[in-house]
């Protein structure tokens, strides 16, 4: 067992610990805490699979964006800090599908891949990516701007008290 | 197209970074919206408020009819090819469902600009304003937002570019393209607001739950291909070295992911709460597009990646298509809205659309895509329809409102029951021709599952014209309440998309052989 | 006989008989205009529905006497107007046929539909929507002459289809009556099983011949396997039992001629329930090809004239007694193209004689109607013929034809299909004839106490009539016709009539004499006529005195034939309460999701009811969880699919 090994093994028992974690605790802020460390250690995953890009991507985007925004929402809209009894639903049915799609998956992964190995030789580092995504992947890419501008049209739609409107008045 | 290099500045590390050969022509439809989109957003933000209206819409209607051109351009080159790498393909279906989803994108935009029927539009001018309040009072009487062009062009490029993905992952990202403006135009209605913005968002979180399942789908048929390409897939089927559990398992997952969008018998549980809160003319133009680019995609995933697994894929998808008609055609009947009951109705008709697919044929593929373009029109018109009999809350949409309402205004009555009709299958109309179609090849292929499948239509359709009659009987026979809607006169958009849409369901169910030609032509996937 | 004997003869029309479409188009344009002129047609709206109908009889008796003029081997004309619908294999023409069985019901739909619209010129007179009625009127007869005028089956299914909205829209508009929904709805319904017995079988040929065209379908009824054929027979059956009001979806026939005015109640009675005839008839290569198929169609037909004869023994209403009978009749024409061979033409011919005499009586009824204030109860009639020479005279006709008096037409219609049943071989005969012959007694019963307490005995009149009179000549005038049609009909048409459809359209030769096997002809002659002076006897001797005026309590045969031998009973409980409780299930599934079955469950476990209330409908979280669970049941299913 190199030590590469060891860090995978350690490093999703904590993901997985985390994700537990998440969907257990009583108290909505915990639960966004504890997604940090969920993510955070999947990032620790892609670091030793010398996938540094996607590692930080996921850092700055789903710890540092994502959950920020989440805790964010949970302050502005001033939902209960401490312990909710909402979050509590009848659990048997969510472990239920939960955990049988979790271990169904991990069972058809394991069927799938078994005791096969892959080379790290060309990992995901950032000259392959931006390659790949300025070669074959230009169109998803540039549309994906698109749906951004949607997005942002959108949002200001949704939410915007209109100063026009109200200097026209 | 010639490649070109880059350098960093430094020299130090030169990738060759090729661009992939674009074919700018047959790209065409989607450019000119995804322009005309962005144009509008300027539009909005520079020209005075008055004008807004005008311009938007003017603006999405030449930029559709472009579109239509360049697809109706591109069928006349007779290009077939794959384009973008292999991202894109542009084959029969894909110019047959663009140029479809353009036309009927034109008839959905009349209903989305009109602004006879009621001060402002059907849209809200401020969606950010509490119900009820004395702001939301005053912004009452205010223009609605125009914003709603420039959503409506994206989700239709979006729709397009969906129609032509030939791998997942540009599949994926055209799925959220013409999703998100979806969810958004949910939330805008003027009327009823709190219902509106339920709507959008419960079809937002549930569109997010399903993009999560079709993403990961895909991943585990990257996992089992090494490719996320349509044509790679179904090489893999052949050559598998990987285990097939993650082939089925990640188709599992991406059907899950399409058969959200069109509306498919577990996971058609937001149908009825979107299609009854959205503004009226969203949920036409739902019902149409929507429909007509989620099943372009399902078909090309189905025949393209797939069709080695099609042994599998019936008896899944095919139980999927008998509870889809099923719940579709009951729960139909028990409906009091009518814009609840056009949901079911829709729900059924995914269903029978299944039935087309799951030939797995030529003749499947063909006929799926004239009911697409049949349902589309039938379906604008009647919600079309619905958009006239208001009383002072909006549209009236709970059925005994409708009662009595040939006496007030036969020639409305009148135009929804040759609708109604035509949902109902009866002979010449579209929805004969187009049901017959997809029956007649499903049982061309002369197997097991199809036949099954068609006795479930037959009785399902059977089971299905009986809430239609209903509506029909309600609005001839029965008396009219104390105080019945009013039917507004139409203004000039909504009657000609009324007058084009019911021309159509005519003339597709009379003399629907030059449609069922084209589609019969254009019936062909490349790989 | 000939099993899949069929010839295909090429036989593209020529001449005058190259413009037959126009037997459509002319009615159907008629009915178009009427509707898109809306008011601005109503002076002259029903002139113009009567003279559409005319010519269309006008020029279905040329194309006749043209067909006719041609050798008995070619007598068809097809015209392939356009092709209507392609998908690869499959290729539907916009196709007629007009061949002598196709031509006997043209005459019968025009002729009859055209007095039955000049009838209505007068009774509809006060009608303020007189226009539309004949709109719809017009749509019907175009759609029905589509339906006998198609050269395949899916232009059948489009006249099939075109009949039953054109009906539906006439039961409704005219019903007089506060039932009228739960009628509509019953006829809807029942009408949509044999619809879609009727399209079920279409894809099945389709599915094995890729061909539905008449001539595709019969020259390869060899190429079906016999449980094939059965399937199809069956299917078709169930379409024609729909349309015809046949057991076991006899309930909706009589509502809807009971409610309406006389004139709608009639065009059911005198041609769309022909339909279903005529699919038989017409589909005689399928049938022939599988004796089961035959031996069902002759017991639904024998089970049903039996139905029909018991009901109508206990009801008061006259137009519910003709419409029972109306059954009852189709019954006998079900057996009769279930016997086939030679039958299949007993049956047309007994299907023109019912048009005349059927006709006849309910447009006497309706006379009889006019003069009573509306009144329909034959208890609140009695001693009429004193004060309605005409109506009396032609009505009594109609009675002698429909029981089977010689030489009335019944009897040269119905005496030989009974006949043609006892020469079925083995206890079959037996079983089919003897129920043919029962039923022509109580038939012979039955309305001869209608006669009776309509026209004699006592009056027994409600309080408000006063001096009954005789209807005006626009409405006797028909009566007459028709009571001459009755009275001659039968004897002038049962020889020409077979020979006319036996060779070409059943393959039959014409100098077949089928064996006797249980019974002489003359024996079951003279049993029918004795049993039927019996039956008739019995009805004058109980009833030739009047009756009470309320309905009186009676035995169980009675009662159940009053509640119409509980056939809605039976649907009720069969149908539509599982049908409820399915529906009831499903929205609640759906609203509630697997969430509202789990809270559901645990509020039933824990018997609180806070938890049942959070678990109302729509929550989006309860949706998520039905679209994860279907999810996983879809990832199941296929790994189940591959490696089971």
């Amino acid at each position: 067992m190199t030590t590469a090994d060891v860090l995978m093994l350690a490093l999703g028992a904590v993901a997985v610990g985390a994700a537990a974690a998440v969907v257990t605790t009583r108290q909505i802020v915990r639960a966004g805490l504890w997604l940090v460390v969920a993510l955070g250690s999947l990032a620790g995953l892609y670091l030793v699979l010398s996938a540094e890009l996607v590692a930080w991507v996921q850092v700055l985007i789903y710890v540092g964006a994502v959950v920020v925004l989440l805790l964010f929402a949970v302050m502005l809209t001033r939902a209960p800090i401490g312990v909710s009894e909402d979050l509590d639903r009848s659990r048997w049915p969510g472990l239920l599908i939960g955990g049988g799609a979790g271990l169904g998956l991990a069972a058809l992964l394991i069927d799938a891949y078994q005791w096969s190995t892959v080379d790290l030789a060309d990992g995901a580092g950032a000259e392959e990516v931006g390659a790949a995504i300025f070669r074959s992947w230009v169109l998803p890419f540039e549309v994906l701007s698109v749906l951004l501008l949607a997005a942002l049209v959108g949002a200001i739609v949704i939410s915007r008290p209109d100063v026009s409107a109200r200097v026209g008045r | 197209m010639n490649g070109f290099t880059i350098a960093t500045p430094a020299q130090v590390l030169a990738i060759d970074v090729r661009l992939p050969d674009l074919d700018y022509a047959a790209m065409a439809p989607m450019l000119v919206l995804f322009g005309a989109a962005c144009l509008g957003v300027l539009v909005d933000a520079f020209a005075p408020r008055q004008s807004r209206h005008t311009i938007q819409f003017a603006l999405s209607f030449i930029a559709l009819t472009v579109a239509l051109l360049a697809v109706i351009r591109e069928a006349r080159v007779g290009s077939r090819e794959l384009t973008a790498d292999v991202a894109l393909a542009i084959d029969g279906p894909t110019l047959f469902l663009q140029g479809t989803l353009a036309v009927l994108g034109i008839v959905a935009l009349l209903l989305v600009g009109e602004r006879a029927l009621e001060k402002g539009g059907p849209f809200v001018s401020q969606a950010a304003i509490p119900v009820g309040s004395e702001a939301d009072r005053r912004q009452a009487r205010e223009e609605g937002a125009t914003e709603v062009f420039p959503l409506t062009l994206f989700a239709l490029s979006g729709m397009m570019l969906f129609v032509a993905a030939n791998d997942l992952l540009t599949m994926f990202v055209a799925l959220e393209v013409f999703s998100l403006p979806l969810y958004l135009l949910c939330a805008l209605a003027r009327r009823r607001r709190l219902v509106s913005q339920e709507a959008a968002l419960k079809y937002f979180l549930l569109g997010a739950f399903a993009s999560a399942f079709f993403i990961f789908g895909m991943a585990l048929l990257y996992g089992f291909a090494g490719t996320v390409s349509f044509g790679g897939i179904h090489d893999a089927a052949l050559l598998a070295t990987t285990s097939p559990l993650l082939l089925f398992t990640g188709l599992a997952m991406v059907a899950v992911g399409l058969l959200f969008k069109i509306a498919a018998v577990p996971f058609h549980v937001w149908t009825p709460d979107v299609y009854q809160g959205a503004p009226t003319s969203v949920t036409a133009f739902m019902a149409a597009c929507t429909k007509v680019a989620a099943f372009g995609g399902l078909l090309r995933v189905l025949y393209v990646a797939f069709d080695r697994a099609r042994w599998d894929i019936e008896p899944v998808i095919g139980t999927i298509a008998i509870l889809t008609m099923l719940v579709g055609a009951i729960l139909a009947v028990t409906q009091t809205d009518i814009k609840r009951l056009l949901a079911y109705s829709s729900i059924a008709n995914a269903g029978y659309l299944l039935v087309g697919a799951l030939a797995f044929s030529k003749e499947g593929l063909s006929s799926a895509m004239f009911y697409l373009a049949a349902y589309g029109f039938t379906v604008i018109a009647a919600f079309a329809v619905i958009t006239l009999v208001r009383d002072d809350d909006g549209e009236a949409t709970h059925l005994s409102r409708w009662a009595g309402l040939g006496r007030e205004a036969p020639l409305v009555a009148g135009v929804f029951t040759f609708l109604m009709l035509a949902f109902a299958g009866i002979p010449l109309t579209s929805g004969f021709t187009s049901k017959f179609a997809v029956f007649g090849a499903a049982l061309g292929v002369g197997e097991a599952w199809p036949v099954a499948l068609v006795i479930v239509g037959v009785v399902t359709s059977m089971i299905l014209a009986f809430p239609y009659l209903r509506v029909v009987v309600m609005m001839w026979l029965s008396e009219p309440a104390e105080q019945s809607p009013t039917v507004a006169i139409p203004g000039a958009f909504t009657s000609a998309a009324l007058m084009v849409g019911v021309l159509a369901t005519l003339l597709l169910g009379v003399f629907p052989s030059p449609v069922l030609d084209l589609a019969d032509r254009a019936a062909e996937f490349i790989r | 006989m000939h099993a899949s004997a069929y010839e295909v003869l090429a036989s593209a029309a020529s001449g005058t008989l190259s413009s037959f479409w126009l037997l459509i188009v002319i009615p159907a344009a008629s009915g178009g205009i009427l509707l898109l002129l809306g008011r601005r047609a109503d002076r002259w709206g029903h002139l113009l529905g009567c003279a559409s109908v005319g010519v269309a009889f006008v020029l279905g008796l040329v194309y006749f006497f043209q067909l006719g003029g041609l050798p008995a081997t070619d007598r068809r004309a097809t015209l392939d107007l356009f092709t209507f619908i392609q998908v690869a294999a499959l290729k539907v023409d916009f196709g007629l046929l007009f061949d002598p069985l196709s031509a006997v019901f043209v005459l019968l739909i025009t002729g009859v539909g055209f007095l039955i619209h000049v009838y209505a010129v007068g009774y509809m007179a006060d009608d303020p929507k007189r226009r539309t009625f004949f709109a719809y009127f017009n749509i019907f007869v175009a759609a029905m002459l589509l339906l006998v005028l198609g050269n395949n089956y899916v232009m059948l299914y489009i006249g099939w289809e075109g009949v039953g909205l054109a009906s539906y829209l006439l039961i409704s508009f005219w019903y007089t009556r506060p039932s009228a929904a739960t009628a509509g709805k019953k006829a809807f319904i029942m009408n949509r099983v044999g619809d879609a017995g009727l399209a079920i079988a279409i894809f099945v040929m389709f599915a094995n011949l890729h061909t539905v065209s008449y001539d595709g379908v019969f020259a390869n009824v060899d190429r079906f396997t016999s449980g094939t054929t059965l399937a199809l027979g069956l299917l078709l059956l169930i379409g024609a039992c729909g349309k015809s009001g046949q057991f076991p979806l006899q309930a909706w026939l009589p509502d809807a001629m009971e409610g309406p005015t006389p004139v709608s109640a009639l065009i059911h009675a005198a041609t769309m329930v022909t339909a279903g005839v005529y699919l038989i008839a017409r589909s005689n290569p399928i049938f022939d090809a599988n004796p089961t198929a035959q031996a069902v169609v002759a017991a639904v037909g024998a089970v049903t004239l039996l139905i029909g004869c018991i009901i109508g023994c206990a009801k008061d209403d006259i137009k519910r007694v003709l419409a029972w009978s109306t059954v009852s009749q189709i019954g006998y024409m079900f057996l009769g193209v279930g016997l086939g061979g030679g039958a299949y033409a007993l049956a047309i011919i007994h299907l023109l004689a019912h048009g005349f005499f059927k006709a006849g009586l309910f447009l006497g009824a309706g006379s009889v109607m006019h003069a009573m204030n509306d009144q329909v109860d034959i208890r609140r009639f009695g001693g009429l013929w004193k004060y309605m020479k005409i109506t009396w005279i032609t009505f009594g006709v109609g009675w002698l034809a429909i029981i089977g008096i010689p030489p009335l037409s019944g009897f040269f219609s119905k005496e030989p299909i009974i006949a043609e049943a006892f020469d079925r071989p083995g206890w079959a005969g037996w079983v089919l004839g003897f129920a043919a012959l029962l039923g022509a007694g109580l038939t012979a019963f039955y309305m001869t106490r209608l006669f009776v307490l309509t026209f004699h005995g006592p009056e027994r009149w409600t309080d408000d009539i006063k001096h009954p009179h005789e209807s005006p000549p626009v409405m006797t005038v028909p009566l007459m016709l028709l009571a001459i049609g009755s009275a001659a009909a039968g004897a002038l048409m049962a020889t020409p009539v077979q020979d006319w459809l036996n060779p070409t359209v059943f393959g039959v030769e014409g100098g077949e004499v089928p064996e006797h096997v249980h019974l002489s002809h003359t024996v079951v002659t003279i049993l029918s006529i004795a049993i039927t002076v019996l039956g008739g006897l019995l009805g004058w001797w109980l009833f030739r005195n009047g009756t009470s005026l309320q309905e009186q309590p009676a035995g169980p045969v009675v009662t159940a034939a009053r509640k119409n031998l509980y056939g809605d009973t039976v649907n009720e409980t069969v149908f539509e309460k599982p049908g409820t409780y399915l529906t009831r299930a499903l929205v609640y599934f759906d609203n509630k999701g697997i969430d509202g079955l789990v809270n559901g469950l645990a509020a039933a476990v824990g018997g609180g009811s806070g938890r049942l209330r959070r678990a109302q409908t729509g929550f989006v979280r309860s949706y998520a969880l039905s679209m994860l669970g279907g999810a996983l049941l879809v990832a199941v299913a296929f790994l189940v699919v591959r490696l089971g």
